[in-house]
């Protein structure tokens, strides 16, 4: 096979760095590392005023992990505007994802209003040392960055990684006969494999392989390629120890340490994007992990409890415990809930919060219409949720900003021959007693199979219990979600993705997406098969839709960074109270639609708090201070603030307001008339 | 740190008490217990050393034994300090990679300062005494030491040039908007009186919950319910710097080396102190990357204060418990620190003390795969006023309580007389009235810097002296891996097998079980090779020896395989051809061992 799934020009205009100053990129091909630096040098040297480029981090294969700056605060000490952090292809191996930035990039500083009151912080490279692979001779795909790992622990290193054994330019998969083999072929193409079922007689027939020798002799093939860590699971939230590819700690990897190190440097981050494999516009961020911190259910332990005068047997909320911790504190000292929750050792937080997820609904939706004008809105296969130790966890989890992020392109769903029920536990909790009767026996049965509940559950019986009054959906949703998780089963069906990959690549890539198995001979397995999904097929669109791909949604970023919080000084009252002295109401709106912070950023408060300075001359303040920290505005509502000052009539007071993630705000307030602004 | 306060309360609010700063008062009072006198070999501890004198003493050790140490940065810190490291190592015996690594540090909390001098005394121990005593020569000859005195080099410096209490200058020097009003660091500790020390403010107050302790006018006690009260504490020396009703709330920092390692690495609101990220730190990045660049580590000590405790990890009840083998390790070190440091407990880090996270020892654990002790040093019981008790005499009384910050009063009685009649009053001011810019009338007092945490320089030497045996008894049971072939039988034409053993009498194996669990780096090899030999197969020999031996499937020439502690493994091996067999153990952590069998 001599066609490749592949669609680069040829490398000689990334090494001379021709990407014209004028024409800008016309998103019809995928670009290098190398040359999405060049891109971006081009970017911001013909937009001197706008941008800056921060070199933050060096891959260990040398790659430049780069920001690009657009905005209106370039060389400034002080920052005025909030930012946008936009992260691309920490995988390395989704090159879509590379050209989704690029081109957010270009937008922005097509349009100045984008970048007049707003900062944007875009990473088009992440992983360059993974992204090289998608350029390079053969073809193949891993997310593994340069860092030397020795995979198979023994003595020596990489050395015995997947080649192209059959000179076809590209690394798949072998196949070969072995009696001890788990794989038969699927029904339907005899290109797939699924597993045998051998409950049901089936005997399997195929051992499975990447495309590699054992160049070590120690009995496998292609376990220790080159490369360790992919960055992309290197980030601290809910960060595994112990595993192939996430590093020796969280951040170890340079690429996810510098930007741990960056965002540190900048407190005006306020949203963040990542374009990789998960779709957070699409899809709110999954719940129902384990955690050990429930804010609202804290168990004190007994020793500690006893201290606390608290009962060890029942659980409190955060709010009661610091009532009952804050009188403890010796003099001087203020409790915080992050001192409490750190001493009773409960842990991070693990899942999202509910008044953040009601936000991520209604944007949710709200991108559905919009890719539906877009007409990008067609089936597709769910979009994957974020990994532990990623980057939108952390953002999220750590950094308390709205996260969003998109994976530009998936493969269009293949129908299922079996009718999915298409219901989901938390959509039967929404629904009315007339809508579940209205979905009929054959569908509810079929939910409550996908859900593993026991099979002593009928819908019959549901369905009786319903029209009887005897329960709602609502209940039937808590029994479910109560229900003990069903073990996990390997799937003794074909994966749906490859099944997706076929369908596509027969219907657009003139079959190319796949490998057909053709025989070889192994020098150390005897007669094998090679072939399987190409690399990249199920992620890489043929270029002719990259640029429409972008189009379509690369400016719901625009959309969203619209929703962010935007603090304003909404009024002020004065009252006179005689002999100079007078009260004073300041309210704070947030004119936005996001909250500031979100309300992890609540919980855990890495977010700088805003300030409102209140000053001027001869002012004595008898209630409040002159500094007054606001933590945090409801998405369009206002908090009240107020004060008790005495002043010599006439004067005026300067209000100052200062958010590093909300804009600011300024107003004088007179004190002559005793009356409002 | 860790601390020994007795309540468990405590220790929360101890923990938090530790932001504490003083502003730079522009007449720095001069330190006690610091000479400003030359350094000169061997060093001596009955004072301590600057940040800048531990620098001239590793520098006097190094220029006296120029061929035994190397002195180099690991980096620098937030304020640009040098944070020195010093290898001990026998170049004659081998380059340090080939042997067993003993890393020592302390004083990643800066105001836990002796901790730098056990580790200065470690080294003064190992060198002025090379060649002159038998154990330390052979310590010296078959182990490779890392030495770092002082992690928290900005920290060191300022405890001791600064007005200071004993708990603060404890944070890496990265500010934090502690009290979130959007400025950093503004409002600290102010040494008041001048006197160098940050103590504490009172003020008489008929509603106050103290009184004054009949016992000695200058303690406190807690009233009892219905008794009148007579003073109420108002925390460290200092003003509301800010403006916004508070004093002291936001010092320098907090951020604690010790909760900044990227393993177990959480957030602030879970792990107070932890930094924004993990290794936030540049000193301590830095450092991690020294530790990481020396695989062959695998004793690990960092000494802090106090308490007088050996602590071994987990850190944190949220990972998974210590290796059970590895547990039958650390209980032979501990179970000997606790007898070599009397009054010293051997403890675990989260289970008996709390739990932290993004802790060094965790780290070293599990990324350097060592076997680490935190060393708490000193214990204020040993500040003792007391007459022997006399035998058979009736145990002494539960402590009582009801002291300050739940210390025991009855302690502190014994404390403060110590202090009169013992060290002359050099660790307790006594109250003085002070007229506060902000609270008025007011007294200051109380416990000084050098005091409380750090032992009197009089007792300094043998703290040093005995927790450095603490280390070298650790060091003394690194792995001594011994290679022997016990037999070559002839086993057939032209075949031969080959039995060979590998055993260490010492405590430690050459490798963690932890490592081993979860493959964190790869294990011993055990190689046989010779020209027109072939290995046909080898395998480990079980423990009984009629067994069937599991011959390793393939390349039977190569064998992975840990040395346990206390302990051997063997193996067989079977050769087909004749010529020498040249049988060679490698290490990672434990050197590396060869013999060669003639196969005839």
């Amino acid at each position: 096979m001599k066609t490749f799934h592949r669609w680069a020009q040829p490398l000689l205009l990334a090494s001379l760095g021709l990407v014209a100053a004028e024409t800008p990129l016309a998103f019809d091909r995928y670009h290098t590392p190398q040359e999405i630096q060049a891109a971006m040098k081009t970017l911001a040297a013909a937009h001197p005023g706008r941008t800056a480029l921060h070199l933050i981090a060096k891959s260990p294969g040398g790659g430049e992990i780069t920001v690009l700056e657009i905005g209106p605060d370039i060389g400034r000490k002080a920052r005025q505007a909030p930012a946008v952090l936009v992260v691309a292809n920490l995988e390395g191996v989704l090159p879509l994802t590379s050209e989704g930035a690029l081109f957010l990039a270009q937008a922005i500083l097509k349009d100045p209003s984008k970048s007049q009151h707003l900062t944007w912080y875009i990473l088009p490279t992440t992983n360059p040392d993974a992204a090289w692979r998608y350029f390079r001779q053969p073809l193949g795909s891993s997310e593994r960055n340069a860092q030397p790992w020795n995979e198979d622990m023994d003595d020596r290193v990489d050395e015995d990684g997947p080649e192209d054994l059959d000179g076809n330019g590209v690394i798949t998969g072998m196949r070969v006969k072995d009696p001890a083999g788990e794989w038969i072929v699927a029904e339907g193409d005899k290109r797939l494999l699924r597993k045998a079922n051998p409950v049901k007689g089936e005997k399997g027939m195929f051992k499975l392989y990447p495309e590699a020798l054992d160049k070590d002799s120690d009995g496998q093939y292609g376990e220790d390629p080159a490369g360790g860590v992919n960055p992309a699971i290197n980030f601290p939230h809910l960060w595994k120890p112990f595993t192939a590819t996430g590093g020796r700690w969280a951040g170890s990897t340079p690429e996810t340490f510098g930007i741990l190190q960056f965002v540190a440097a900048h407190p005006e981050i306020a949203m963040s994007f990542s374009f990789d494999a998960t779709n957070l516009c699409l899809q709110p961020p999954a719940g129902g992990r384990q955690g050990t911190f429930d804010p609202n259910a804290i168990r004190i332990p007994e020793d500690t409890a006893k201290r606390f005068g608290a009962d060890p047997t029942r659980t409190y909320s955060m709010k009661e415990i610091m009532d009952m911790a804050r009188p403890m504190a010796p003099p001087g000292m203020e409790m915080t809930e992050a001192m409490v929750a750190s001493f009773l050792g409960l842990g991070a937080i693990v899942n999202p919060l509910e008044a953040d997820l009601k936000h991520y609904k209604e944007l949710s939706d709200k991108f559905k219409e919009f890719l539906k004008a877009s007409k990008l809105d067609g089936k597709r296969l769910e979009p994957a949720q974020p990994k532990d130790g990623s980057f939108s966890l952390w953002s999220y989890y750590h950094l308390g900003i709205p996260t969003f992020s998109m994976d530009l392109w998936t493969l269009p769903e293949v129908k299922d021959e079996k009718e999915k029920s298409r219901i989901t536990a938390e959509g039967l909790e929404a629904m009315t007693s007339e809508t579940f009767l209205a979905l009929g026996e054959p569908k509810i049965t079929a939910f409550l199979k996908e859900v593993g509940a026991p099979e002593t559950i009928k819908a019959s019986f549901l369905m009786e219990g319903v029209k009887a009054g005897r329960m709602n959906p609502k209940q039937m949703a808590g029994m479910l979600k109560s229900l003990p998780k069903p073990p996990a089963q390997e799937p003794l069906t074909v994966d749906p993705r490859a099944k997706a990959l076929l369908a596509w690549s027969d219907k657009e890539l003139q079959a190319k997406g796949f490998a057909e198995w053709k025989a070889f001979k192994h020098p150390q397995l005897g007669e094998v098969e090679i072939g399987g999904a190409m690399p990249y097929a199920d992620t890489t669109p043929p270029p002719a839709m990259i640029k429409p791909l972008l189009e379509g949604q690369v400016p719901w970023v625009f959309t969203l960074a619209a929703k962010l919080p935007r603090l304003k000084i909404l009024k002020s009252e004065v009252k006179a109270k005689g002999s100079g002295v007078y009260a004073l109401d300041l309210w704070v709106e947030n004119t936005g639609y996001l909250p500031v912070p979100t309300a992890m950023g609540r919980k855990n408060l890495p977010v700088p708090p805003a300030i409102l300075l209140l000053g001027g001359k001869g002012v004595e303040f008898l209630q409040g201070r002159s500094r007054t920290p606001i933590n945090a505005v409801e998405g369009g509502s206002s908090v009240k603030l107020q004060w008790l000052v005495r002043v010599s009539p006439g004067s005026n007071l300067d209000a100052k307001l200062e958010s590093p993630t909300a804009w600011g705000d300024a107003a004088t307030i007179n004190f002559a008339m005793g009356e409002s602004k | 740190m860790k601390m020994s306060i007795l309540s468990i309360l405590g220790l929360a609010l101890a923990g938090l008490t530790f932001h504490a700063e003083a502003q730079v008062s522009a007449k720095t009072a001069k330190t006690p217990f610091v000479t400003t006198g030359p350094i000169t070999l061997p060093l001596h501890f009955d004072h301590y050393y600057t940040y800048e004198q531990v620098g001239e003493a590793l520098k006097a050790l190094h220029a006296a034994y120029p061929k035994l140490t190397t002195l180099e940065s690991v980096g620098k810190s937030e304020e640009g300090r040098d944070i020195w490291a010093m290898t001990v190592n026998n170049p004659a015996t081998g380059a340090p990679s080939t042997k067993p690594g003993v890393y020592v540090d302390g004083n990643i909390h800066g105001n836990e300062i002796q901790a730098g001098e056990v580790c200065l005394g470690l080294l003064n121990r190992l060198l002025t005494l090379y060649g002159q005593n038998e154990q330390i020569t052979k310590l010296v000859d078959r182990n490779v030491y890392y030495v770092v005195p002082v992690v928290n080099v900005d920290g060191r410096f300022h405890f001791l040039a600064d007005a200071s209490t004993s708990s603060s200058q404890r944070s890496i020097r990265i500010p934090v908007d502690d009290d979130r009003d959007g400025l950093l660091d503004e409002d600290g500790p102010d040494d008041l009186d001048g006197d160098g020390n940050i103590c504490r403010l009172r003020r008489k107050d008929p509603f106050g919950v103290w009184k004054t302790d009949p016992e000695d006018p200058r303690l406190m006690v807690r009233i009892k319910p219905g008794e009148v009260g007579e003073w109420t504490l108002l925390g460290d020396e200092g003003i509301d710097n800010d403006g916004d009703g508070k004093i002291n709330e936001d010092a320098e920092g907090y951020v604690d080396g010790n909760r900044n390692w990227g393993f177990n690495w959480m957030p602030p609101y879970v792990q107070s102190g932890a930094g924004a990220y993990p290794f936030q730190a540049k000193g301590l990045k830095a450092l991690a990357t020294f530790l990481v660049e020396r695989p062959n580590i695998l004793v690990v000590y960092a000494f802090h204060n106090n308490g007088g405790m050996f602590l071994r990890g987990p850190s944190t009840k949220l990972g998974e418990p210590m290796n059970a083998r590895d547990v039958a390790v650390y209980d032979v070190l501990g179970k000997h620190a606790e007898k070599i440091v009397p009054g010293y407990r051997y403890l675990v880090s989260w289970k008996d003390l709390y739990a932290t996270n993004g802790d060094f020892v965790d780290f070293t654990d599990n990324v350097v795969a060592s076997y680490g002790f935190v060393g708490e040093l000193f214990q204020s019981e040993s500040e003792s006023y007391r007459a022997p008790a006399k035998p058979g005499a009736a145990a002494p009384p539960p402590p009582a309580e009801g002291g300050f910050m739940g210390r025991n009063p009855d302690q502190e009685r014994e404390r403060i007389l110590f202090n009169d009649k013992v060290v002359q009053g050099d660790l307790y001011r006594p109250w003085k009235p002070f007229k506060h810019p902000q609270l008025g009338e007011i007294e200051i007092g109380g416990w000084v810097k050098m005091s409380s945490r750090l032992p009197h320089p009089f007792m300094l030497n043998d703290l040093v002296y005995r927790n450095v045996s603490a280390v070298l008894f650790a060091a003394s049971q690194t792995p001594e891996i011994k290679l022997e072939v016990l037999s070559v039988e002839k086993a057939g034409p032209e075949l031969h097998r080959i039995r060979v053993r590998l055993s260490n009498p010492n405590a430690i194996p050459s490798m963690t079980h932890t490592a081993v669990q979860h493959q964190i780096h790869p294990k011993d090899t055990l190689k046989v090779e010779g020209t027109g030999l072939k290995v046909v197969a080898g395998g480990p020999i079980a423990m009984n020896p009629l067994e069937e031996i599991t011959y390793k499937p393939h390349k039977p020439e190569i064998q992975f395989l840990q040395v346990p502690g206390y302990g051997k493994v063997e193996y067989s091996f079977l050769v087909s051809g004749k010529g020498k067999a040249h049988i060679t153990y490698q290490s990672l952590k434990a050197g590396r061992a060869a013999v060669s069998a003639e196969l005839k």
